[in-house]
């Protein structure tokens, strides 16, 4: 035993709690996104498999240069990316707006119902995604609850079109990713420090510049956190589009889950998934290089 | 002036309000019309009724016969077996590898250790598609077949992670004096360990394997990817039939299922709050 100097037993015990890990994200995470990559570069086969040659034309679809073998280039994949890309960012901005109002209530509030708010809002997040959708799913239908109850009251003759609008797929986002703004921001509204408030007052600030000038630059760690959290998984998703937007709007997530099921073109939907991870990447170096630069503990790597 | 904060106050106040109805409004409004007994609207009240919910557990009456709309109680049956191996399996692998992790990350200093921190956090914020999609791939190339054994993977490969954070964040809070006083009051390693570390961890430990066990039972898109054909999981089965058209059932379903992770989240908060 004694053989065994205190630093190799040390060395010993990090290897065996940080060998686990280590093989399985290695295995698992880390070589399945590799391949990923190396397969958006190859060309797709016949039959759903891919061929071993290089094959810069899956990005070339999306990008503008499709290969002319087989097709002209056709911006509709382009157009579906800046979609995305717009929907992501209005649901970031109605999020953001739905909250922080309410984060500032909530702040002032005595101990107890401040607890029991943030319970609250954190609640829906433990709650099954797919049931949250599904209510809206029953409450937007052409039989759902809004037009039963408006049609009921007289106040319209025939159902209106709810579900399957782009306004219904931002409904769904938003109510999904209330708690993923609602926390960031309310962390930050709590620590602002209410004497530089008041000192901007007694300097003559009207409220307008003391909410642009102190109000909100305090407040922007939280919102940039809040953002980032609500922005990655919009852009992606396919489950709300799928449930609440039906076949008549597209996003990238459900192009991708096309090319994986229905089109079986694996390259194609790899250089999607790329591209979606491109944006988060840009995204979270801008975060990074803003949290080191204000360097005050953006709540979001809390 | 006064008026006018006055004034400001109450909007707060009731913008509050209506902010926590639309969070709520919709969850009371299913869990109503759960007990409806029209079959084929769910959305016209037309009667109270637990049918629904008797259908669910396999007891049929001639009431509701006559609509006899779900596929079969067996699959749903079969759907939450599937869903509840794949969370208690990936809940265990998770904790204990997620664990282990944070209190080598806490505990030592060696090369590398940025890297490991950001690899923790890269799963967790990876769009789900992307690690879909990425592990469908990997799987059919290595030849691995699909089910419940893939999902248990896909499933760990990001809850690790979460078991990760939360583990990590009650490390550091924990008083590191002690683990000095229970050394010079002559206790070993591992008995400092077992009896000083690991009952301050322990909080930690339990809220993760909670929230990894929620995640799991709630997985929807990654295993959309990785489950195959034969297998299917509880969200999975409700997704299928939100796509296919929807079933008085699946309101009781749905509302169980609210039932269930209100239940668990709830318990969760609490014991954190209580072991402070």
């Amino acid at each position: 035993m004694s053989a065994l100097t205190l630093r190799a037993r040390q060395r010993l015990q990090l290897a065996g709690l940080l060998g686990p890990v280590t093989v399985f994200l290695g295995i698992f995470f880390l070589t399945p996104l590799v391949i990923m990559l190396i397969y958006s570069f190859l060309a797709p086969g016949l039959y759903g498999g891919v061929v071993w040659e290089f094959y810069p034309h899956n990005f070339g679809r999306i990008l503008g240069f499709a290969d002319p073998a087989f097709e002209y280039f056709d911006p509709v994949y382009f157009q579906i990316f800046l979609n995305s890309l717009r929907i992501a960012l209005t649901t970031v901005v109605i999020t953001l707006l739905v909250c922080y109002p309410a984060a500032f209530q909530i702040a002032r509030l005595p101990e107890r119902w401040k607890t029991f708010c943030l319970f609250l809002i954190t609640l829906p997040f433990f709650a099954s995604l797919i049931v949250r959708l599904f209510i809206w799913v029953l409450i937007l239908k052409q039989t759902g609850f809004i037009n039963q109850t408006l049609m009921s009251l007289g106040l319209i003759s025939e159902p209106l079109d709810l579900i399957y609008t782009e306004g219904a797929i931002l409904l769904g986002l938003v109510y999904i990713f209330i708690p993923f703004m609602f926390l960031p921001v309310y962390a930050s509204v709590e620590k602002i420090d209410w004497t530089l408030v008041r000192a901007s007052q007694d300097l003559g600030a009207n409220g307008i510049q003391t909410f642009w000038r102190v109000i909100l630059p305090l407040t922007l760690p939280g919102i940039l956190g809040g953002s980032i959290l609500v922005f990655i998984p919009s852009l992606g998703n396919f489950v709300v589009p799928a449930v609440l937007g039906g076949a008549k709007v597209l996003m990238l997530g459900n192009l991708i889950e096309q090319q994986f099921l229905a089109a079986r073109n694996w390259p194609f939907g790899a250089a999607l998934a790329m591209l979606v991870m491109a944006a988060v990447l840009v995204l979270l170096f801008l975060y990074v290089r803003f949290e080191s630069k204000s360097g005050d503990d953006a709540p979001l790597l809390n | 002036m006064s008026w006018l904060r006055k004034l400001g106050d109450t909007s707060l106040t009731t913008y509050t309000v209506l902010f926590f109805a639309f969070i709520y409004l919709p969850i009371a409004i299913i869990v109503i019309y759960s007990f409806n007994s029209d079959p084929v609207n769910m959305m016209r009240w037309s009667g109270f009724t637990f049918d629904w919910y008797k259908q669910i557990f396999g007891f049929s009456n001639a009431s509701s016969e006559a609509a006899l709309y779900i596929e079969s109680t067996e699959q749903l049956l079969a759907a939450i077996r599937n869903s509840l191996t794949v969370a208690a399996f990936t809940t265990t692998i998770a904790t204990v590898i997620g664990t282990a992790t944070a209190l080598a990350i806490y505990r030592y200093n060696f090369f590398g250790k940025r890297f490991y921190r950001t690899l923790m956090f890269a799963p967790m914020l990876m769009p789900d598609i992307v690690l879909g999609i990425a592990l469908l791939i990997f799987f059919v190339g290595v030849g691995m077949p699909l089910g419940i054994g893939s999902i248990i993977i896909g499933h760990c490969t990001f809850l690790i992670s979460y078991v990760f954070i939360v583990v990590s964040a009650r490390l550091a809070g924990m008083d590191r004096t002690l683990e000095n006083a229970s050394a010079d009051l002559g206790a070993n390693e591992w008995t400092t360990f077992r009896r000083v570390v690991l009952p301050q961890v322990m909080p930690g430990v339990i809220g993760g394997a909670l929230l990894a066990f929620i995640i799991s039972m709630d997985d929807l898109v990654i295993t959309y990817f990785i489950s195959g054909v034969g297998t299917q999981t509880l969200p999975l089965f409700i997704f299928g039939m939100l796509r296919r058209g929807i079933k008085p059932e699946v309101n009781a379903i749905a509302v169980m299922m609210l039932l269930f992770s209100f239940t668990v989240a709830a318990l969760g908060l609490y014991f954190r709050s209580r072991r402070r």
